[in-house]
C-alpha cells in the first residue's frame, strides 16, 4: 500500500488483516518502486496523491519492473485522472472515500483476473455469457452469437481483461488499430450492436457495462 | 530673409554688375559684356526663382540701354540690333528662371517626401520597439499637428465599448461623445477615405472645425485649420490616418489577450482552490469510512450492537460525503466549468445512474421505456449522468417503498425530452418553481442541492428541466440537446 497518510495506512492495514491480506505500507512513490522489487506483492494499493514523486510517475515505474496489480486510489473524482492512470498500467481504480469491502472486492477480482491469464483459461464466462478465445465463439445460454470481426475483436479485448475497465482509447487502439484513435462514437456504437445482439438491455446492461467518462468493463 | 530681399539683391546685384562693365570698357573695349547680365539673371533665377529674375533682367535693361546702348544716356532704343539684345536678356530671364524654378519644386517636393517617409520610419520603428503602444501614437499626433491645415489631432479608443482619450490633443467630455457615437455608428463626419486618399469636407472656406473619423478599434478626431489643404499634407495624413488604425487594432488585440489572460487565471484559481478543498474534506471522510468499515467486518471481533452503531457512522461519513460532492459540484458549475460534450445514447446514461445507485434503489422497480430508435444526444457523460442519479435519487426518496420509478425519453421538436417519474405525493403548486433553488429541500435529509444541480446542468447543456404533478406521482422532465452523428465507419 503506498499511501502518505500514517492513519490510513493503519486503518486499512487493519482492515485488510480481518480479510487475510498481508500488508506492506510505503509513503512514498520512491520507496514503493523499492518495495516492489524486493517484497514482490500481488496488489499495489497506490494513492495518486504522493509528496514528491507522484502517483502517475510512480505508476509508470512501477509497470515494467512488478508484475502485481495496480489499483489506483483518489480522492479526486476525475474522470481525466482514472483514464489515464488505466492508460498508464493501473489494473482498476476507486475514488476515495471507499468502505473497505469494495476495495476487497475489488483485490480479489484483481487476483483473479492474475489467476486466469496465468491459467491461460480459454473460455470467459460473464454470467451466462460465455467466451471461448480459442475458438472464437460468443454464446448466450449455450446458443451461439454470430458478431462481425470488429464486434468479435472488441468483445475478446473485454473479455480477456474482464472485470476491469477499458478505456475508449485502448478499445479504439485494439479494435481499429494505431491509427483509429478518434471518435469514441465508434466504440458506443459497436457496443450498442454488441448489446442487440446478446439480447442485453442497454439501460440496464449485464454483461458490458458503461464506466462513465472512461470506458466499459465486462462484468466478471 | 524677407520677401522683398531678393529684389534689392537683383537692383544691386545688376548696378553692380553695370559698375564692372562700365569700369572694364573704360580700360580696354571689349565686346559683348553683357553676357555677365545674363549669367546673373541666370543665377536668381536659379536661387530665387521668377520674380526677382525678371525684376534683374528689367533693371539690366534699363541700366543697359541707359548706360551703353546708343545714344548713350536715354532710353531710347536705335536699331533692331540693340532691341534684339534686350528682348533676349528678357526673354533668357523668363525661360531660365521656369526651368529653376519648376527644378527647385520637384527638389522641394522630393525633401518633402523624404522628410515624410523619415517621419514615418521613425514612427514605425517607435511602435515597433515597444509593445505598449500609447507613446508611438503620442508620436503620431504630434507629427499630425505639424501638418498645415491641421489644428488638432487626437486619438480616441474605443475599449469594450467605453470611449476615452488616448494620444494627442485633449478633447472635451461633448467631442468625446461625439467620437463613440461616431464609432458606434461606424460614420465619417466631415472626412472621407477612398482608397488610402483623404478628403476633407469644410462647411466654409476658413473654418475651424473637428472632424471624425471612425477607425477599426477607435476614432481620429481632426481639427482642420485654414482654408486649404495641400495634397502632399493630405498625403502624409492619410498614411498616418492609416498607420494609427494599424496601432489601435494591436493595441486591442493585445488588451483582448490580457484580458482573456487575467479571466483564465481566475478560473485556475478557483479551480486549484476547489480541488484543494475537495482534498481537505474528503481526505478525512475517507479515513472515517476505511476505519469504521474495517472494525464493522465481523473477523474484527465486535458485538452485534456495536458491528450496527458502526455501519449506522458508516451511513453518515457516506452522506456527508455526498453532501461535500454536492457542494464542490455545484461551486464548479457556477464557476462554468467546461462541458466534454460527446454523442451518447441515452439509454448508456440511464444505466450509469442506476448503477451508480444499485443499493439505494434496490427497494424499487425502475422501469425504463426507451424507444429502439431513439437518436444519440450531445452531452457531458459524467454531468448528465448526475442529472439522472439526482432524479432518481430524488425518486427514490419520495417513492412508496416497493414502488415503480419510470424513466422514459422521445425525441421533440430537434432536442431529447425525457422524465422521471415517481409514485411518491404530489408536490404543492407553490413549490413547484422553488424545487430547483439551491438549498431548497422538502425534507431535513437531503441537502438540497441535487434538484440545484441537475437544473444547472440541464441548462449548461441549453436544455430546460421542470416538474408537473401527474396521476401517479410528480413527474420531471428535462431536455438535451441531439447529437449530429454522422454514418459510423467499420461498424
Amino acid at each position: 500500500m503506498v499511501d502518505d497518510e500514517v492513519e490510513m495506512q493503519r486503518a486499512l492495514r487493519t482492515g485488510l488483516s480481518y480479510h487475510d491480506f498481508d500488508v506492506h505500507a510505503v509513503g512514498s512513490g520512491e520507496e514503493a518502486i523499492r518495495e516492489a522489487a524486493a517484497w514482490r506483492p500481488d496488489v499495489i494499493l497506490l494513492d495518486l496523491g504522493l509528496p514528491g514523486m507522484d502517483g502517475f510517475a510512480t505508476l509508470k515505474a512501477l509497470r515494467p519492473a512488478t508484475r502485481a496489480g495496480v489499483i489506483v486510489v483518489s480522492v479526486m473524482p476525475d474522470e481525466k485522472d482514472k483514464v489515464r492512470a488505466l492508460d498508464a498500467g493501473a489494473d482498476d481504480y476507486l475514488v476515495k472515500p471507499f468502505g473497505t469491502e469494495e476495495l476487497v472486492a475489488r483485490i480479489r477480482a484483481v487476483l483473479r483476473r492474475q489467476a486466469d491469464v496465468t491459467a491461460g483459461e480459454p473460455v470467459i464466462r460473464s454470467g451466462d455469457l460465455e467466451i471461448d478465445i480459442g475458438r472464437r465463439s460468443v454464446k448466450v445460454n449455450g446458443k451461439t452469437v454470430k458478431l462481425t470481426p470488429t464486434e468479435y475483436e472488441l468483445l475478446r479485448y473485454l473479455a480477456l481483461h474482464a472485470g476491469k475497465p477499458v478505456t475508449h482509447t485502448t478499445l479504439l487502439r485494439q479494435v481499429w488499430g494505431d491509427y483509429a484513435i478518434g471518435d469514441k462514437y465508434n466504440t458506443r456504437y459497436v457496443v450498442a450492436q454488441i448489446r442487440k445482439k446478446l439480447g442485453d438491455d442497454p439501460a440496464n446492461p449485464r454483461y458490458i457495462v458503461n464506466e462513465p467518462g472512461v470506458g466499459y468493463r465486462l462484468e466478471a | 530673409m524677407s520677401r522683398a530681399a531678393p529684389y534689392g539683391v537683383a537692383v544691386g546685384g545688376v548696378i553692380g554688375i553695370t559698375a564692372a562693365i562700365e569700369l572694364i570698357s573704360s580700360l580696354a573695349p571689349v565686346q559683348g559684356l553683357s553676357a555677365l547680365y545674363l549669367l546673373f539673371v541666370l543665377w536668381l533665377a536659379a536661387r530665387w526663382g521668377r520674380g526677382p529674375a525678371i525684376a534683374g533682367s528689367l533693371v539690366a535693361f534699363l541700366l543697359y540701354d541707359f548706360f551703353f546702348v546708343p545714344p548713350v544716356g536715354t532710353f531710347t532704343v536705335r536699331g533692331p540690333a540693340e532691341l534684339l539684345e534686350l528682348v533676349v536678356l528678357l526673354a533668357v530671364a523668363l525661360v531660365t528662371s521656369q526651368l529653376a524654378a519648376s527644378l527647385r519644386r520637384t527638389h522641394a517636393s522630393a525633401e518633402a517626401l523624404a522628410r515624410e517617409s523619415r517621419a514615418l520610419y521613425e514612427l514605425a520603428t517607435e511602435a515597433l520597439r515597444s509593445p505598449d503602444v500609447t507613446v508611438a501614437l503620442s508620436m503620431l499626433c504630434r507629427l499630425a499637428t505639424e501638418l498645415r491645415g491641421v489644428g488638432r489631432f487626437a486619438l480616441v479608443a474605443v475599449d469594450f465599448g467605453q470611449p476615452s482619450a488616448l494620444a494627442g490633443d485633449p478633447l472635451t467630455a461633448e467631442e468625446l461623445k461625439q467620437a463613440a457615437w461616431s464609432h458606434e455608428k461606424g460614420r465619417a463626419v466631415g472626412i472621407a477615405v477612398r482608397d488610402g486618399a483623404v478628403k476633407l469636407m469644410r462647411t466654409h472656406p476658413g473654418a475651424t472645425e473637428l472632424v471624425y473619423l471612425p477607425l477599426a478599434s477607435g476614432v481620429a478626431v481632426i481639427g482642420i485649420a485654414g482654408d486649404r489643404t495641400e495634397p502632399d499634407q493630405l498625403r502624409m495624413l492619410a498614411a498616418l490616418i492609416g498607420l494609427a488604425d494599424l496601432l489601435l487594432d494591436r493595441r486591442r488585440a493585445a488588451l483582448e489577450t490580457e484580458r482573456a489572460r487575467s479571466l483564465e487565471s481566475s478560473d485556475r484559481l478557483k479551480t486549484a482552490i476547489l480541488s484543494s478543498l475537495s482534498h481537505e474534506l474528503k481526505s478525512p471522510i475517507a479515513l472515517l469510512r476505511t476505519g469504521l468499515t474495517a472494525l464493522a467486518a465481523p473477523q474484527a471481533g465486535l458485538q452485534t450492537d456495536q458491528r450496527e452503531l458502526l455501519v449506522d457512522l458508516d451511513r453518515q461519513a457516506t452522506r456527508l460525503d455526498r453532501m461535500v460532492g454536492d457542494l464542490l459540484a455545484l461551486s464548479r458549475l457556477e464557476a462554468g466549468m467546461e462541458l466534454d460534450k460527446e454523442a451518447h445514447d441515452f439509454a448508456d446514461l440511464v444505466a450509469g445512474a442506476t448503477r451508480q445507485l444499485r443499493t439505494e434503489l434496490a427497494g424499487n422497480r425502475i422501469v425504463v421505456e426507451l424507444p429502439d430508435d431513439l437518436p444519440p444526444v450531445e452531452v457531458d457523460e459524467v454531468q448528465a449522468g448526475r442529472v439522472l442519479a439526482n432524479l432518481l435519487e430524488n425518486a427514490h426518496e419520495w417513492s412508496p417503498p416497493n414502488g415503480v420509478i419510470e424513466v422514459g425519453a422521445a425525441p421533440r421538436g430537434g432536442v431529447l425530452e425525457a422524465w422521471v417519474e415517481n409514485e411518491g405525493p404530489p408536490i404543492a403548486t407553490g413549490d413547484l418553481d422553488r424545487v430547483f433553488d439551491t438549498f431548497w429541500t422538502r425534507r431535513a435529509r437531503g441537502s438540497g442541492l441535487g434538484l440545484a444541480i441537475s437544473k444547472r446542468v440541464v441548462e449548461a447543456h441549453g436544455g430546460t428541466i421542470r416538474v408537473e404533478n401527474r396521476r401517479g406521482g410528480p413527474r420531471f422532465t428535462f431536455t438535451f440537446p441531439l447529437a449530429q452523428v454522422s454514418a459510423v465507419p467499420n461498424a
